[in-house]
């Protein structure tokens, strides 16, 4: 518990992420798809002769500009900015093992935004070859982008058996390449790649609905015609990258799939399977829908109709970065960090020595106080200010422990699934979240509780108070 | 390789020379569907259909593992958190009978501000009410199957709302609930009407329904009609509408697996025939504003008058409503097509403020 807790009400620290996350994704991957999207169709209007076709490449280009390099930029710093704060200790261990891919990654991020507004301020200012040369400039650098994030991603997942063997030694940046190029690194990297051209299909579908299908029906034909020839690869590929990638997740990760096979039970965990089943419906379904309503009628297609498609296209990769998210569950970094920041390797010092013994956020005054409260053994319930002092150190635990992924009365309500248990009951709950059997119903998805068994008894008070408020709360 | 068109067209060759089928497909080809600013609201139709596809379905796969009668909630409780998927087929269910009604909600609100019950589709707009009531009475029954405690005394609560009418009680003691209180006997009951008796009813209706659309095609709105013929534009029925239509049902499709996925539904404690009825028990969204309104008339007059008077209100209001082609007839506009427009959108907005006021009025 290095770091202050960012308690964010109702919706939590890690649903603020997943909001921002879920369209930086769109935006970022549309950034990597359009960059191929652009040079080939100005290639293609080019070897057409065909100057219409080139305006609305241009007009896509401007829309590609704003959207890719403002929004996307925003969203991104967004990102930074909500896990520094919702797992700083996550956020500090990938910045310190990655130093060399973060260097590599901003870096190519520099040439990614210098080529495009290059590309798009030099449109009828230098030849047509040389233009299109930036263009594959700048689609090479956003490739490169996504090749450097997908190493740490997919690390966090799947950091390797190498990585894993070293880490806590201090040689953690030794094995940087073991890391990056992890057992999920390529399948994703294919997975991704197939996202970023088929959002750059249905992202030029909106710049396509745009022409005016009456006076100019030939030419919105073809682009729409063209246009979704680009989910053609990700609807046959992925099924099969799909596999290869689940068949490199470790089985205990892949278990997690299974939770909600067969029931919807509160606290079980069971969201992923419902995501799971979402990310297949909705990218089995997608082409077909651009089929019927763009490729079938090109001259009536609207824009009502693309911003559909980009909405379906929105809950397909939602559900898909969801559900990966979730498979590391109950991890932030696989075998290593747990998603409240405790770390493997700490678990039996923290419940030997306290969970908040070495906290920089607990007074040393209370410490004494909990320590005397330990030492006093039962007769420490007779002590006056043994309840305000055990709810102080409760609430402290529910913070380090519980509030990266739970909220009091919203998202994953801490409420809600204690409701309707007594001390008794609650206890029981965090016996087995202590004592952490392999075949514990919690074992799959959530961390083990630390602590000492005062620190647990507090925590297990602080509880109860949250399900039978005292009465002064109660109002 | 072998050549799938041919394949495709020896097997067509093979039907059509036994079924005929050139006769409908030319039909179909004929048939166009007006392109317009409001040729959105032509899909609403369809979206119910499909919906209604994927109760049939679900609703098949459902009863493989329900019982009912004393067992209900058991069965109901191993559907949800048992067996593999019943999760799913429950939720894709529950989701899709509410959007359903919600859908034809829209369809008939649609048909009635674009004038689409003046001749000739009168029988169109009384079979569409007829449909729309069914499905109340769908959304109805299989609100008490699974038998917790929300629906047990919601099904209470709606039960002896009619049970006021003089006579009434006994005919629905002995016919609907089989005893003097809703019990394992009602739920039997309740399941024959579900599965048996409303598909007998529905189904053909259902099918008259879609053949008055194909014998007198999508009505323009009056906007429309002052147009010139030459000015006007459409599209094939098909293949055009149709794939488009086909679009629109996977979107459905999605947006409903969406639902599911997010919100999956739950079930509530089992019911205790023997507890009071919980505070905030209320009926279905789509009969909250006939319940608010009873409430509200309640509220003047008390008792069992002011029951009756709020029950006959709905009824005129439901029989004037019925009867409007008789009322506005004039095709090319006028006093009365504007008076019409107007009891509308007194319908469309009484009902969305007494729906949004019910839920606030719970406590």
């Amino acid at each position: 518990m290095n770091y202050p807790v960012w308690e964010v009400p109702f919706i939590g620290s890690q649903l603020v992420i997943a909001i921002i996350a879920i369209f930086h994704v769109l935006v970022s991957h549309f950034a990597v798809g359009g960059g191929f999207y652009l040079p080939m169709a100005e290639m293609l209007a080019r070897k057409r002769g065909d100057r219409a076709w080139r305006e609305v490449v241009k007009k896509h280009s401007k829309f590609f500009l704003v959207f890719t390099a403002v929004f996307g930029t925003i969203t991104g710093v967004g990102i930074w900015f909500s896990i520094g704060l919702a797992n700083p200790e996550a956020t500090s261990t990938l910045i310190h093992y990655f130093v060399f891919g973060w260097a590599m990654e901003w870096v190519i991020f520099l040439i990614e935004l210098t080529t495009i507004a290059v590309y798009y301020y030099t449109w009828d200012r230098i030849p047509d070859g040389l233009h299109i040369k930036v263009g594959w400039a700048y689609a090479i650098a956003s490739w490169l982008t996504l090749v450097v994030i997908n190493g740490i991603l997919t690390f966090m997942l799947t950091p390797g058996d190498t990585w894993v063997g070293v880490v806590g030694s201090g040689k953690e940046t030794h094995v940087f390449w073991n890391a990056f190029f992890n057992p999920t690194y390529w399948p994703s990297l294919v997975i991704r790649t197939l996202f970023c051209l088929c959002i750059a299909g249905c992202f030029a579908l909106v710049t396509a609905s745009r022409i005016d299908g009456d006076k100019q029906p030939q030419l919105k034909a073809d682009i729409i015609r063209w246009s979704v020839r680009w989910l053609i690869p990700m609807f046959v590929l992925l099924p099969f990258a799909g596999a290869w990638y689940v068949w490199q997740v470790p089985a205990v990760q892949r278990h997690i799939l299974e939770l909600g096979f067969s029931t919807i039970g509160p606290g079980a965990f069971t969201i992923v399977t419902r995501m799971g089943l979402m990310f297949v419906l909705s990218f089995a379904t997608l082409l077909a829908i651009v089929y019927l309503l763009a490729y079938r009628n090109p001259r009536d297609f609207k824009l009502g109709s693309a911003i559909v498609i980009i909405l379906l296209m929105q809950a397909a990769i939602a559900s898909t970065e969801m559900t990966r998210e979730m498979l590391r569950k109950p991890f932030v970094i696989a075998r290593h960090m747990f998603s409240n920041g405790v770390r493997l390797s700490q678990v039996a010092g923290y419940n030997a020595h306290g969970y908040l013994a070495r906290s920089p956020w607990v007074a040393a005054a209370d410490q004494r106080a909990w320590a005397a409260l330990d030492a006093a053994g039962p007769a420490a319930t007779n002590a006056p200010d043994y309840q305000a002092q055990m709810f102080i150190r409760g609430q402290l635990m529910f913070r380090g422990q519980c509030l990266a992924c739970h909220t009091l009365d919203g998202y994953r309500s801490m409420r809600g699934f204690l409701a309707g248990r007594d001390h008794q009951g609650v206890g029981s709950i965090l016996t087995m979240l202590h004592d952490y059997k392999a075949d514990s119903l919690y074992h799959a998805f959530m961390p083990p509780l630390v602590g000492t068994p005062g620190e647990i008894a507090a925590l297990n008070l602080y509880l109860d108070s949250l399900v039978a408020p005292p009465a002064a709360e109660k109002k | 390789m072998p050549d799938l068109k041919k394949i495709g067209t020896a097997l067509y060759a093979w039907v059509n020379e036994r079924l005929d089928l050139e006769p409908m497909l030319k039909h179909a080809r004929a048939k166009t569907v007006p392109v317009h600013k409001h040729t959105f609201w032509y899909y609403w139709g369809g979206i119910s259909l499909c919906l209604f596809v994927v109760q049939v379905v679900t609703g098949i796969l459902l009863m493989i593992y329900y019982r009912p009668g004393p067992d209900a909630y058991a069965s109901v409780r191993e559907i949800t958190y048992e067996v593999h998927f019943g999760w799913l087929i429950r939720s894709l269910h529950a989701w899709a009978a509410n959007l359903m009604v919600a859908a034809i909600f829209v369809h008939m609100f649609s048909v009635f501000f674009m004038k689409a019950y003046q001749k000739p589709r009168e029988f169109g707009w009384w079979t569409g009410l007829a449909l729309l009531g069914l499905c109340m009475v769908f959304g109805f029954s299989g609100y008490l199957l699974p038998m917790d405690e929300l629906s047990f005394f919601a099904t209470k609560v709606g039960l002896s709302i009619p049970g006021v009418i003089p006579g009434a009680e006994p005919v629905i003691a002995a016919l609907v609930r089989a005893g003097p209180e809703v019990n394992e006997f009602t739920v039997q009951r309740f399941f024959a009407l579900h599965v048996v008796v409303l598909p007998l009813l529905f189904i053909p209706l259902l099918a008259f329904h879609l053949f008055l659309i194909q014998k007198h095609g999508n009505a323009l709105p009056p906007s429309e009609r002052l147009k010139p013929e030459a000015a006007r534009k459409s599209i094939p029925f098909f293949p055009n509408f149709a794939l488009k239509d086909l679009a629109v049902w996977l979107i459905v499709i999605n947006v409903l697996a969406l639902l599911a996925a997010f919100f999956p539904w739950q079930l509530g404690p089992q019911a205790d025939l023997l507890k009071p009825a919980p505070i905030g028990i209320h009926p279905e969204w789509y009969f909250m504003s006939q319940f608010e309104l009873l409430k509200v008339i309640g509220r003047v007059l008390t008792g069992v008058a002011g029951e009756l008077a709020g029950i006959g209100l709905f009824t005129v209001g439901m029989v004037l409503w019925a009867l409007i082609p008789f009322y506005d007839t004039e095709t090319g506009g006028g006093r009365r097509a504007r008076r019409a427009t107007y009891f509308g959108l007194f319908v469309l907005l009484a009902m969305a403020a007494l729906t949004i006021y019910g839920y606030f009025d719970l406590k």
